[in-house]
């Protein structure tokens, strides 16, 4: 458990180098939600920006390693494979959860400091799940490239494998609809709008066990 | 005898290099020098002992045990310094000391603070602002301060001036004085070895050539210099290699006692270890 904490901490330690850019852009995004609200209730927009922006920044601590040829050291300490690739999943949840933690809180407090009350809070809430369930999606796919093909070389990679994913569950979907059409006229929207936080929950799980495990037997195979 | 390191027939392939048949024994009290040119195989050789690399055939031992089965108690046993590899630059002393706290669970604070403190080392200043000397001693530091048994180097001793490899070179005598600690480390600044190693080990295109004791160098081999023109007057089977530099010739002898009674009127000196790996990879 110490040695995730020491992997943990040596990528906490990244982020203190862009501390100032970090509390810049949080008093920037402060101000403008702020502004933005006095028109319109802008609480999930605010949110989900927090996620968007400092949510997917855990990428940053691949290229420090990357740089610093840090794997190699890491596991020559007595850490093990296993560990390293836990910590990185471990370090790439907790940088989206906090930043869409942080991110409700802050447009919470700030919407009920211009306007009194946050309209239909729940379902604000659920789409800001939603949008994080999306960020996990985009994270889980990137990180098993970045163990295959490195932070660079794995960029495309990182863009194509998400992309082509989506295309292709858009295009299953879109032969469901024409082979079943009743399914779709069957489907209560507004029901499962409101049980999207345990679908949320379900797929953030599978996204992150799946892509663990992809993770883990790159970098098993691979030779640092 | 007791070995903390025991690599036997360690083999691997690549398309354009081949390790071949390496056997590295190192007893408890010993230091052992991996000496090569570059590309010769012997960060491969360190890559395979610490498993960062799959090999095709052979084992490697470490206190006794397979090294893949070692567990992490056993592990923390071990200490490491690597050329190319360490923590991200942005991170400084204290972080170091911070993280290392928790990977091992014998780590002295108090030996790394003191000598941080000896070898007058800011503490709060990122790494990227560091000297690569100064570098290099917070590696070897990180690699001592848990009180190892092994320690496993990879050219600990680049990119530092002359006194900085003293003072390392001392440390690293000092560690080996217990007579339970051992050294294994490659370099290809030989002269930190002349001192240093118990035993010699020369790798060339992925191959041992040579594994000796020092003393048996500083004892039995010998070198000659000598005209071009003087060695017709010498026997081929009487000499290992032969290696001309413009008009004069350097030829390496063993036994040196044999060759001097033969020659007499020869001077047959030391070689250093350099110009046995000259001699060895140049000399005809």
């Amino acid at each position: 458990m110490n040695t995730i904490k020491g992997l943990l901490l040596k990528d906490l330690y990244v982020f203190r180098n862009f501390k100032g850019n970090i509390i810049f852009s949080i008093i920037m995004f402060i101000i403008l939600i702020a502004i933005g609200s006095m028109q319109n209730d802008i609480f999930t927009i605010g949110s989900i920006l927090f996620l968007i922006f400092f949510g997917m920044n855990s990428i940053s601590s691949f290229s420090y390693d990357e740089n610093a040829d840090s794997d190699k050291y890491l596991l020559s300490l007595p850490t093990t494979r296993k560990d390293i690739v836990l910590s990185k999943y471990l370090f790439v949840f907790l940088n989206s959860f906090i930043s869409i933690l942080v991110g409700i809180l802050v447009s919470f407090i700030i919407t009920i400091l211009v306007r009194g009350k946050v309209a239909n809070l729940g379902d604000s809430l659920r789409i800001c799940f939603l949008a994080f369930t999306s960020v996990s999606f985009l994270m889980c796919a990137n990180v098993p490239c970045i163990y295959k093909w490195g932070v660079e070389k794995g960029r495309m990679q990182s863009v194509i494998i998400p992309a082509l994913f989506i295309f292709l569950l858009g295009m299953f979907g879109s032969i469901l609809l024409l082979l079943f059409p009743q399914i779709y006229l069957n489907i209560d929207l507004l029901y499962v709008f409101k049980i999207s936080p345990y679908i949320c929950l379900v797929l953030n799980i599978l996204f992150y066990v799946i892509s663990y495990l992809i993770s883990y037997r790159i970098f098993l195979k691979k030779s640092i | 005898m007791e070995y903390n390191l025991e690599v036997i027939n360690l083999t691997k392939n690549y398309q354009d290099f081949n390790l071949k048949q390496i056997n590295i024994k190192l007893p408890t009290g010993k230091i052992i020098g991996l000496i090569g040119e570059n590309g010769s195989g012997k960060t491969t050789t360190i890559k395979a002992i610490l498993n960062l690399m799959t090999y095709d055939k052979g084992s490697i031992k470490i206190f006794g045990k397979d090294s893949i089965n070692l567990t992490k108690k056993e592990r923390e046993q071990i200490g490491i310094v690597l050329d190319d590899s360490f923590f991200s630059p942005i991170l400084n002393v204290n972080d170091i000391n911070k993280l290392m706290k928790d990977f091992y669970s014998n780590w002295n604070e108090k030996l790394y603070y003191d000598t941080i403190k000896k070898f007058k080392i800011p503490c709060n200043k990122p790494l990227k602002e560091f000297s690569s000397g100064m570098k290099m001693k917070i590696k070897v530091l990180c690699a001592i301060a848990h009180e190892p048994k092994l320690l496993i180097l990879d050219e600990p001793t680049n990119g530092l001036d002359p006194i900085f490899r003293y003072e390392i070179i001392e440390l690293f005598n000092n560690f080996v004085s217990n007579g339970e600690n051992s050294i294994l480390m490659t370099t290809h600044i030989t002269s930190d070895l002349e001192h240093l190693a118990d035993e010699i080990i020369f790798i060339d295109e992925g191959s041992i050539i040579l594994d000796v004791p020092k003393d048996k160098i500083d004892n039995e081999y010998g070198i000659i210099e000598l005209l071009e023109d003087d060695l017709t007057k010498i026997k081929k089977e009487d000499y290992l290699k032969c290696l001309k530099y413009k008009n004069e010739c350097y030829i390496l002898v063993n036994p040196k006692d044999e060759f001097h009674k033969k020659y007499s009127k020869l001077d047959v000196r030391k070689p250093t270890l350099e110009e046995m790996m000259l001699m060895l990879v140049k000399g005809e």
